[in-house]
């Protein structure tokens, strides 16, 4: 019996004991976000619970399950039980979990977000019901969040190195036809067909192939990949090892940025698990398949996204893109047939092989076909990591998934893609979210950060914040890039200081179609999508900004100016010792003034106000804004 | 090292290459496969604007400019990094790619100071001022030394560029003066990354690369280091491929534009490179490697022209008579050898030589010294390393025939009669009886033996100075002057065919990379026994070794005259203010001071500023154009200078006008503060209108505003509004019908000159402050002659203010060209902490 055979073997033993655990298990999601959130106390706080108690009890770190806003998140297994899952735990919830439900009867249904596995409980309904997964569906991300990412056995066990062991049955052809009739799109942003990639590659005749798996994700607010590698590593590794295996590649990198360290951690102790297990090295599983895998830690520029400037990190060289062709499918990594592919991408591959195409193309909509997996952020009510079927509509995501915008508020638009992608706006929600809907809509894919904007965001403010990103980490190399974004970023700051002249709309959509047409890389080529869509959907706003000198939600500093409203101000002197250049003037039990020429419109005054009095207002040309007065009452 | 060297044409495999066919902008055209669409396009004369695509480089897709459009191919691929293919069907002149092509083009001129390419008034510029402004940084293609052979220039033209999207910036960085030869200055820089590739290309190595991201990225060295410390070893490939003026050659980048280009040998060493020679009016200009694939070493690359040019060159005969070298003529100093060595024929004669001259010359000299001289001592000192050699005197000679300065110092009082044919004087011509100037280097003509033993040709490049001959015929001459036989040849050509064994065919490329050009040890040191760095400034230098060059200069504490401040304004523009009580109780609105820096400094004139009775302090504002104001701009607060003198010059007549339109323009916008000032005072309305190439060029905004009732700031790109010179708004003003009773003008004489030409038609009378070069600044030497209305006068004590309408203006050009050779040779010969400044100061904008 082969390693792996035996591995199989003591994984669902493994797994079998876990499910029928006796004794309580507790599955912390402990990856970057959880202990952003506060995991690490939890787990704490945990074991000494259990000590204390002289429980007889596991803790387990998991992944994450997604719900950002819900971390930290505790899972119990109890004796008989359903397991329920909890939210937003701290360590006093602990206690109390422990007390009332480990030790007691009392299943805590208010912390609870809902049960995990079949059973009732009274108040407590099944996970999947919750709206935040309701519409989900969760292929890549499946494993996230109950298994230990650190345990083979735990990959194993949930249908782990199938896919790799049935690619292997069906040989390097079988294997690249199951990916093409899966229509399989890469997913690191520009959706090219995976297959067609891999045909290239197989078509160059060479006896040295390189595999590259692009864990360089770089967009602010997106962090699909890091979550999944830290939350089921072996899953994309799994993917390698079938990418590589159809094309032909024996050796593979992994380019992962070196501030994920829980990440890199987690992918290196996968890949001695897969070398002990006989799944790396030089004929693995006897198939005659020899891969070995080295991982090479990126420097945080987000260009190296870029697959010949990352290829150019790796060799060394100073991460900058070059010209294609030759494509790196055909001239590549030290010139050879390289295929790079994104983290999800390949994660996609082991579901793929092990499930058949014909079940992965029965999600997903024509031309997009499967699941993808968003970062939703914003300004919105539930956000997280979420993997839905590629054709719906942003719509159900906002707010079935995302729950809609805050109380009061009105969504705007939602921005996808990162800096790269655009913003859609909020009469176009109907738009379904696969490839082409949102190329032309002027937004793209991107590798699944998904922004919620509502009115308190500034369009001119949030083209100008994506832009200012792509400027810094534009690369240098050609003009349209290094210079173009940056003369843009300068219009851009024109007209949100109110300086705007009335010909900066059609410079900066000149230059941004320059940009766009004329930089080298996707970086360049993709900057000015943020502010060509705002401009095409929002164009009314950046006008009021350059010919009313107003800015509408009140974003812009230099369009906005406080004011105290004097009937309302009850004289507490809170913004006047909160105002950092003393521009408040007032004695106490009088109506206060803010005296205009000293203003750094900070709006820390605002933020003082309390919310009884609500007695600033902000005015930006003719508009003006009142905070609502919230009464006393409600206030304790 | 990259895959994209795929896309280059071995040349080895040229014939056997199979072609492919493909229509370019409706001609059907072969390509060679591989080949990319730009070259291939560029072959069939269809030419595609690109900046940094180098026909010897690996395709870099860097600039953009190259775009087209490729049936079946998604947007806009760039022909340089594409492949010809067979049927593919390029378009390369469309209005949509011509108007990319510009809008790309417009923004590399946002960061590279390029407001000349868009000022309307170009082409009298050009006319009036045909050489570029020596200025520290180059602000514009008229400061530029590169402006005649930049392509960014050449490419704004052909395109067209009318207009800029946004204000361009000055990028503000350390401009880089103290490597050997090389002036870096990256606000010039456009990053198409030839330099780098060059070395990448050449060396197979990088001296250096592009440091930093998005607007901070630049041409480096890895941790800032020197170029010495980088290892470079000065080949100045970088320095040929740069496109525009950010690297340029510090000897070459003042001198006039070559207009001819010659191949021949660098007879330096024996390497004997091949290297193209640039000559402007038979004068050596500059050097490179004639194969762009092979670098030559620095001796090659910079040390010929300054060596031939060099002050010091012997350009005529001496005989010494009484003791004393006196300059004479040919026959004279020829009569004078016979005369001298007659009585030495025989073995107590001895001519010594060394083995750097041609083969021609060699066997004359070895015929001379047989027949002629009838000895046996003909010395020929090999020259094969790099080591130096210096010949004894064998015993018994008592005369000597030496051509170069290869002799031991002991031998010469062994000597009775000494002859020395050279180029330049040394130990030994100091103690000759008679010395002979030669032609050298690219001077001359005939064959030499390279260290392979191939015979390479030698090709006159250049002109020698005055009388220099070549050696062959010297001694021919000599000879007949002897009364010998046999020396009548003509051409080199006679002596070549002559020549035993008979020289090959000679070999023009040697196809390898000289060892000096990768190991600077092998670079030889001397030449016909001169140290060669003794006349190459940049030379020694390189031999001093990478010593952190001080970043200003040391303070003159010896003069009177302290610097209280000195800041920069803008770009090249400094405010100094100095102490001087005497000059500050008397001066008067338009005089002016004359400035030395130290006891040898030429003596410049600035227009006063301001001045204040109280502090005894005076203001000037100093232009950094040549040596003398780097020097001044260099000065600390705390230096002293050794002389202010003044106030110099005829105020200007302080009375009521009406209204007066000053016009001022680089220095001028601060010598009009106290114009205005006191011509605001006698009731005049002031309109001051300042003009600069672009935004971040004009300075004094506020105190102008201040003093006067109305100032305007025009640029001469757009970047500010209005557009174009002071006088074009002056001029709009009168045009439309508006009351101007005086027009008051400052700054360059171009733009004087400008303003009296504009407002001439309107009658308007209109003052041109001129301060020419000076010399006593008292009315004594002349050196400030300029005729206004058909009449001699002298700027200093009848000026400095002249009706602008009279003054003959081209007069004034030529007259302040006349010293520019020798001004652009003494910024080549400053030391490093002469030339290097940083400014800390951010430029206002």
């Amino acid at each position: 019996m082969t390693a792996l055979q035996q591995a199989f073997e003591t994984a669902a033993q493994q797994w079998r004991q876990l499910e029928e655990s006796k004794t309580p298990v507790f599955f912390v999601g402990a990856a970057t976000c959880g202990r952003a959130a506060g995991a690490i106390e939890v787990i704490e706080r945990l074991k000494n619970e259990i000590k204390k108690r002289n429980l007889q009890a596991q803790v387990i770190e998991v992944g994450c399950l997604g719900p950002c806003s819900m971390e930290p998140i505790l899972i119990v297994h109890k004796n008989g039980a359903p397991r329920l899952c909890y939210g937003n735990v701290d360590p006093e919830r602990i206690s109390a979990i422990l007390d009332r439900y480990v030790a007691g009867n009392d299943p805590c249904p208010q912390w609870a977000l809902g049960r995990m596995t079949q059973g009732r409980i009274d108040g407590i309904g099944d996970i999947a019901d919750h709206p935040m997964f309701r519409a989900q569906v969760r292929h890549i991300l499946k494993r996230c969040g109950l298994i230990d990412p650190e345990n083979v056995h735990h990959y194993l066990a949930n249908s782990g190195y199938r896919g790799f062991l049935k690619a292997l049955e069906l040989g390097r052809d079988g294997t690249f036809d199951e990916v093409r009739k899966s229509g399989l799109r890469g997913r690191g942003g520009a959706g090219f067909p995976t297959w067609r990639k891999w045909q290239l590659c197989r078509q160059t005749a060479s006896d040295i192939k390189y595999l590259i798996c692009n864990a360089d994700e770089g967009d602010p607010g997106a962090f699909m990949n890091r979550s999944l590698i830290e939350s089921d590593p072996h899953s994309v590794l799994e993917g390698m090892l079938i990418a590589a295996f159809s094309i032909g590649a024996g050796e593979g990198y992994i380019y992962c940025r070196a501030e994920y360290p829980l990440a890199l951690h987690r992918l290196e102790t996968a890949i001695c698990q897969m070398r002990r297990l006989g799944l790396l090295g030089s004929n693995i599983q006897g198939s005659g398949f020899s891969f070995e895998l080295h991982i090479k830690k990126g420097a945080g520029a987000f260009v190296c996204g870029e697959e010949t400037a990352l290829i150019a990190s790796i060799e060394g060289r100073r991460g900058m893109p070059r010209p294609r062709p030759p494509f790196p499918a055909v001239s590549g990594l030290w010139e050879k047939p390289t295929i790079i592919q994104n983290v999800e991408t390949l994660a996609n591959l082991a579901m793929i092989l092990d499930n058949g195409a014909g079940w992965f193309v029965r999600y997903g909509s024509a031309s997009s076909k499967g699941t993808k997996t968003f970062a939703l952020a914003g300004k919105i009510n539930r956000t997280g990591l979420i993997e839905v079927p590629l054709g719906i509509s942003l719509k159900d995501v906002i707010y079935d998934i995302g729950g809609g915008v805050g109380a009061g508020k009105k969504l705007k638009g939602v921005q996808t893609g990162g800096p790269s992608g655009g913003c859609i706006p909020a009469d176009k929600l109907d738009l379904p979210v696969d490839y082409e809907s949102l190329t032309a809509s002027g937004s793209m894919m991107g590798s699944g950060g998904m922004i919620a904007l509502d009115d308190d965001t500034c369009m001119v403010d949030i083209a100008k914040y994506f832009l200012s990103f792509t400027q810094a980490e534009s690369c240098g190399k050609c003009p349209p890039c290094r210079i173009g974004t940056r003369a843009m970023l300068e219009i851009l700051e024109k007209i949100a200081s109110g300086r705007g002249a009335a010909d900066d709309m059609d410079k900066l959509g000149t230059m941004a179609q320059t940009v766009r047409d004329a930089s080298l890389c996707g970086l360049g080529q993709t900057a000015p999508n943020p502010v060509l869509t705002t401009l095409r959907y929002f164009g009314a706003e950046y006008e009021q900004h350059i010919q009313k000198r107003q800015c509408p939600a009140f974003v812009c500093a230099a369009l906005v100016s406080y004011h105290i409203d004097a009937e309302r101000c009850s004289g507490c002197t809170a913004c006047v010792k909160a105002c950092p250049v003393e521009a408040i003037l007032g004695e106490r039990k009088k109506p206060h003034k803010i005296d205009q020429s000293k203003c750094i419109h900070c709006g820390v005054c605002l933020d003082t106000c309390p919310e009884a009095y609500a007695a600033i207002y902000r005015s930006s040309g003719s508009l003006t804004r009142y905070e609502q007065r919230k009464s006393g009452e409600s206030k304790s | 090292m990259s895959s994209v060297n795929q896309a280059k044409v071995n040349p080895e495999h040229k014939h056997k290459t199979p072609t492919v066919k493909l229509t370019i902008d409706g001609r059907v055209v072969a390509a060679k496969k591989g080949q990319t669409v730009l070259d291939c396009a560029g072959e069939n004369g269809i030419l595609i604007p690109h900046l940094c695509s180098h026909p010897v480089l690996p395709p870099f897709g860097a600039c953009r400019l190259c775009l087209v459009e490729i049936e079946g191919m998604r947007g806009y691929p760039t022909s340089c990094s594409t492949p010809a293919e067979e049927g593919m069907v390029v378009r390369t002149g469309t209005e949509a790619l011509k108007n990319l092509q510009r809008n790309i083009l417009s923004l590399i001129i946002l960061e590279h100071p390029g407001a000349c390419l868009l000022c309307e008034k170009r082409q009298i510029c050009d006319e009036f001022r045909p050489d570029a402004e020596k200025a520290g940084s180059a602000t514009g293609c008229h400061s530029c030394g590169s402006r005649d052979s930049c392509e960014v220039r050449r490419l704004a033209e052909n395109l067209g560029i009318k207009e800029l999207p946004v204000a361009p910036v000055y990028l503000n960085r350390p401009i880089e003066k103290t490597h050997p030869f090389i002036d870096h200055d990256p606000n010039l820089c456009i990053l198409c990354g030839r330099c780098v590739r060059i070395c990448k290309h050449q060396h197979k190595t990088s001296v250096i690369d592009f440091t930093d991201r998005s607007s901070r990225t630049r041409i480096g060295r890895a941790f800032d280091c020197s170029l010495i410390e980088a290892g470079c070893t000065f080949c100045g490939s970088c320095v040929d491929v740069c496109p525009t003026g950010a690297l340029a050659e510090r000897y070459a980048k003042w001198q006039p534009a070559p207009d001819k280009s010659v191949k021949s040998t660098c007879t330096f060493c024996d390497w004997a490179c091949e290297l193209e020679f640039g000559i402007k009016q038979d004068k050596l200009i500059c050097t490179k490697s004639a194969n762009e694939n092979i670098p030559v070493c620095a001796l090659g690359k910079f040390a010929l022209a300054e060596f031939l040019n060099g002050s010091g060159r012997l350009h005529s005969c001496y005989v010494r008579t009484d003791g004393i070298l006196r300059e004479t003529d040919w026959q004279e100093a020829l009569a004078a050898v016979k005369d001298r060595l007659w009585n030495y024929r025989g073995d107590k004669f001895a001519f010594i030589c060394d083995s750097t001259g041609t083969l021609e010359d060699r066997f004359i000299f070895r015929k001379f010294t047989r027949d002629v001289m009838q000895s046996p001592n003909y010395i020929e000192l090999e020259g094969a390393d790099q080591a130096f050699k210096r010949a004894a005197v064998p015993a018994g000679v008592k005369a000597a025939f030496i051509s170069g300065g290869c002799i031991e110092a002991d031998s010469l009082s062994k000597l009775e009669v000494l002859i020395i044919q050279d180029c330049y004087p040394s130990e030994a011509s100091g103690r000759a009886d008679v010395v002979l100037p030669v032609r050298v280097l690219a001077e001359t003509e005939g064959t030499i033996k390279d260290r392979f033993g191939r015979h390479r040709p030698l090709l006159k490049a250049c002109e020698p100075p005055k009388a220099a001959g070549s050696e062959w015929m010297i001694i021919c001459r000599l000879a007949k002057t002897f009364g010998a036989e046999g020396f009548n040849y003509e051409f080199v050509a006679d002596i070549t065919k002559q020549l035993n064994p008979p020289p090959a065919p000679p070999e023009i490329q040697t196809g390898q990379t000289p060892g000096p050009a990768q190991d600077l040890k092998q670079m030889r040191t001397h030449f016909r026994g001169h140290r060669i760095d003794g006349h190459v400034g940049g030379l020694r230098e390189l031999n001093a070794g990478p010593e952190p060059a001080p970043v200003s200069m040391p303070a003159q504490t010896k003069g009177t005259f302290e610097i209280l401040d000195n800041r920069r304004l803008v770009p090249n523009t400094h405010e100094i203010v100095i102490r001087a009580p005497q000059v500050a109780s008397k001066a008067q609105p338009g005089q002016f001071v004359i400035v030395m820096v130290d006891e040898k400094s030429e003596r410049v004139p600035y227009t006063l500023c301001d001045w204040n009775i109280q502090t005894g302090t005076i203001t000037i504002v100093v232009q950094e154009k040549g040596l003398s104001s780097r020097k001044l701009i260099l000065c600390k607060p705390g230096s002293k200078l050794a002389h202010v003198i003044g106030p110099l010059g005829v105020p200007l007549e302080i009375k009521k006008y009406g209204t007066v339109a000053l016009a001022a323009g680089c220095y001028g916008i601060a010598a009009i503060i106290p114009v205005a000032r006191a011509l605001k005072n006698a009731g005049n309305t002031v309109l001051a209108v300042t003009e600069a190439r672009t935004g971040y060029l004009l300075y004094y905004g506020d105190r102008l505003r201040e003093l006067s009732d109305e100032h305007v700031q025009a640029a001469i790109d757009g970047s500010l509004s209005p557009r174009g010179h002071a006088v074009d708004v002056i001029a709009g003003r009168l045009k439309s019908g508006e009351k101007i009773d005086c027009v008051i003008a400052i700054g360059c004489p171009f733009m004087m000159m400008l303003t009296a030409r504009e407002t001439k038609p309107y009658g308007v009378k209109t003052l041109a402050a001129l301060n020419p070069i000076m010399l006593d600044g008292t009315g004594m030497c002349g050196a400030c002659r300029l005729t206004v209305d058909g009449k001699m006068k002298f700027a200093c004590v009848d000026g400095p203010f002249f009706d602008a309408h009279l003054i003959d203006w081209d007069e004034l050009k030529d007259r302040r060209r006349a010293y520019s050779a020798e001004e652009i040779h003494s910024l080549a010969a400053t030391a490093p902490a002469e030339r290097s400044h940083t400014c800390a100061r951010p430029i206002n904008r």
